[in-house]
């Protein structure tokens, strides 16, 4: 199956640098998931972390789902990175450097055991839903029209719910951030 | 002319398959074909940013009643001092590279590189020409948004690599700037999505085709709500790209460069860079959501070639921005932050009900004239509710016994 | 008509017109581009001494007698001068040296003023620099005369009212010099 693989690829280079393009990315995210996990300088967890959204992003653009991955490079990486950076800014300067141990508590072993247990529960779920019985024979386009033709037809509930749960962050932020005009 | 129009595709086909004949195998060709757009792409834009630095200084100069750079030329000749940028380009690579001892070697390395990339990739969903997309993409005004998300995380780590207060200060005000800026570009380039019916900027621009009375061109700017979210638009434009009168992050004057304070010789050429060609893409994207595009504005002036006239309309666009940078002095952040929030915001919302209204009122002369006051009412009201609050009152001492 | 933005659209106006004006009126831009436009000093500018000669002779016409005296009221001291001696040793009226050290010289012009015989005036001449702290900027007795007529031409009223004094002294000169050649022609013959 390796030798037929490789026959067609050289056969077609673009084709074997196509298969490429769906790797690398999702190297790149398992790699920088787990830099930010283990690096001790918070910051450049973050900005790992920050590496791996932008992967991430191009993980589901290569898979077909073009507007998610937009969608998620445009909020991950351009709003939920930059409220993790100010988080770490402006409550923890004195400490930047070194955050001290990277695992506590648990210890390795735990640690491992924890990570594992919870990799078994995700891939039980993914392996049991029902896109994984049988894989698709052609690959699906979702152009932009449909998708906002379903948001606003069949799931428009859950999209006014979600603003309306934005606008009460908005106001509940606004509120923090007002000053106190007692003297 | 349908051969000047077609020249540069025409130009490419030619090359290719010149190079077919020679016996080149067709991946190596579809790889070129890629490789030549993007080369002509990035190298439009590079000159225009060489081009722009020296007329910037220039119209600036003139505006101000004096001569700006006119001295380097080529050997003999003075050229008008258009050959400054290589000039500059000369100073700016033979210039010490300094980096702070104490300051992050990697981030700091990294982030003028991670400032040009979005800069650059955003270049691929701009309609150049008819026919002319380097990359048709079905969201590509959200991959433009997407990717231009990118320049904040370049501008944080500038700031904080550099491991000086000022320059941590200057990002998070940049980043602020930015991010309160974002929502009302989005909201205005929403409003032209959503009466194109798509995000596509090539259907964007289709859609602004057509003369009504067979001369005025039925651009969006030319209708009310059009108009207003092309300010909008432009005001959100001005600050993404940290330029006056909102490059209080990036001012000589305020905190040092902010967050390029620490950065000299050619990774401070790369940020120049970047945020000149943000500029000028942030124009073009201006110019295909609201002024029509590649289109000419008059029937018989589709003889001068569609590319032209892009080209034409992004430099008046940026013209513009130099012109607007002569005249107004800097905001502070504070009333930069509150123009945002108070003004901007609500003036887009304003704009994007204003459109829907014309819609379906009908897109007739009573949609226009609904759409006119549902954009007019709120810019008076908000325009005259805040001229009063930062009149000088009577000092109040809280904590004054 | 004062609506919101009106004055940000009366100040773009402004710098609309500045910047066409530029182009079409000619006393907009003041700027002097320099090496290709000098700008006009005034009469009174003053950069560092020189020596004047008249005539077409440096050496022979030069007016100082090396007198030492603008030697000794130069406050920095930045003028040397040694004086010239013939063969036999005999000192002579005129400098063998004469060096002005520019980079000391403060252009207080008290040399001019204590001069008695008109011969150190000051230039005009600011476009001095050079690629040497030292060598260069001591002007020696070549460099430092200049003749008469360039005087002339750089401090016209300053150079007619010099030479108009010079000219009356010699007329004076010349008057008594007759007056005393008639004396002497004359007592001779009362004598015979």
């Amino acid at each position: 199956m390796i030798c037929d693989f490789l026959k067609t690829c050289c056969a077609d280079p673009l084709k074997l640098l196509g298969e490429w393009f769906v790797l690398l990315p999702a190297m790149v995210l398992l790699l920088s998931a787990a830099a930010a996990a283990v690096m001790r300088n918070l910051i450049r967890a973050a900005l790992c972390l920050t590496l791996s959204f932008i992967a991430l992003g191009i993980v589901f653009i290569t898979l077909g789902a073009e507007f998610v991955g937009f969608v998620q490079l445009l909020v991950y990486v351009g709003a939920v990175a930059m409220v993790i950076v100010f988080a770490i800014l402006l409550t923890r300067p004195d400490q930047l450097a070194k955050s001290g141990s990277a695992f506590s508590g648990l210890g390795p072993a735990g640690g491992a055991a924890a990570g594992f247990v919870a990799l078994a529960v995700l891939l039980g779920f993914i392996f049991a839903s029902p896109l994984a019985k049988k894989p698709l024979s052609a690959p699906v386009s979702a152009p932009v029209a449909a998708i906002g033709e379903a948001l606003m037809g069949d799931y428009v509930v859950a999209l006014i719910a979600v603003g309306i749960l934005l606008t009460a962050a908005l106001v509940g932020a606004s509120v923090l951030a007002l000053e106190d005009k007692q003297p | 002319m349908d051969l000047l129009e077609r020249a540069p595709i025409e130009l490419k086909s030619w090359f290719l398959s010149l190079l077919g004949s020679f016996g080149v195998p067709q991946w190596i060709l579809s790889v070129l074909s890629a490789l030549l757009i993007i080369g002509t792409v990035i190298g439009v834009f590079l000159g225009l940013f060489a081009l722009m630095s020296v007329m910037e200084r220039k119209i600036l100069a003139r505006a101000q009643n004096r001569y700006g750079p006119n001295r380097v030329g080529f050997f003999r000749w003075r050229l008008f001092g258009l050959f400054q940028p290589v000039a500059d380009g000369i100073k700016m690579i033979t210039k010490e590279d300094l980096v702070p001892r104490t300051a992050d070697k990697a981030v700091h390395f990294l982030a003028p590189v991670a400032m040009m990339i979005p800069a650059l990739m955003v270049l691929a969903i701009l309609p150049y020409g008819r026919d002319m997309v380097p990359a048709e993409l079905d969201a590509g005004l959200l991959y433009f948004f997407a990717v231009g998300a990118g320049t904040e995380v370049a501008v944080f780590m500038a700031g904080w690599a550099s491991n000086n207060k000022y320059s941590v200060l200057g990002a998070m005000r940049a980043i602020a700037q930015m991010i309160s800026y974002e929502i009302p570009l989005v909201i205005a380039a929403i409003i032209a999505a959503m009466i194109s019916g798509s995000l596509s900027p090539s259907a964007i621009v289709a859609a602004q085709g057509g003369f009504t009375w067979g001369f005025v061109p039925q651009w969006f700017v030319f209708t009310p709500w059009g108009f207003a979210a092309c300010l909008v638009f432009y005001i959100g434009a001005l600050a993404e790209s940290n330029r006056s009168p909102f490059d209080l992050p990036e001012g000589e004057s305020e905190l040092v460069a902010g967050h390029l304070t620490e950065y000299s010789g050619f990774k401070y050429a790369t940020f120049f860079m970047a945020e000149y060609v943000g500029m000028f893409a942030v124009c073009g994207m201006l110019v295909t959501l609201f002024l029509g595009g590649w289109q000419a504005p008059l029937p018989l002036l589709t003889i001068i070639p569609s590319w032209c006239w892009f080209l034409g309309k992004v430099c008046f666009v940026a013209f513009t921005m130099v012109w607007v940078r002569a005249t107004l002095p800097r905001l502070r952040i504070d009333h930069l932050l509150a123009f945002a929030w108070k003004f901007l915001l609500p003036m887009s919302f304003a704009a994007f009900l204003a459109a829907a209204c014309w819609h379906y009122a009908g897109r007739g002369p009573l949609a226009w004239f609904l759409s006119l006051a549902i954009v007019a009412v709120p810019y008076l009201i908000l325009g005259t509710a805040f001229s009063n609050r930062f009149a000088l009152s009577r000092r109040l001492y809280q904590f004054s016994e | 008509m004062n609506f919101p933005g009106s004055g940000i659209l009366k100040g773009l106006a402004v710098t609309a017109r500045n910047f066409a004006g530029s182009y079409f009126e000619k006393d907009r831009l003041i700027t002097e581009q320099y090496p290709e436009e000098r700008p006009k000093l005034p009469e009174n500018a003053r950069s560092f001494p020189f020596l004047v000669y008249d005539g077409g002779d440096p050496e022979a016409g030069m007016r100082c007698v090396s007198c030492k005296i603008c030697e000794k009221e130069c406050p920095p001291q930045c003028i040397y001068i040694v004086q010239d001696r013939d063969a036999a040793g005999k000192a002579l009226k005129r400098p063998k040296i004469f060096d002005i050290d520019i980079s000391v010289c403060m252009s207080c012009q008290i040399c001019v003023e204590v001069c008695p015989f008109e011969s150190i005036r000051m230039d005009a001449d600011y476009e001095l620099s050079s690629f040497e702290r030292f060598g260069s900027l001591v002007l020696d007795k070549a460099r430092l005369l200049k003749s008469n007529s360039y005087y002339r031409s750089i401090h016209p009223t300053e150079a007619a009212e010099t030479d108009a004094r010079l000219e009356a002294d010699r007329k004076k000169k010349e008057a008594a010099a007759a007056a005393k050649a008639a004396k002497a022609a004359q007592t001779p013959e009362a004598a015979k």
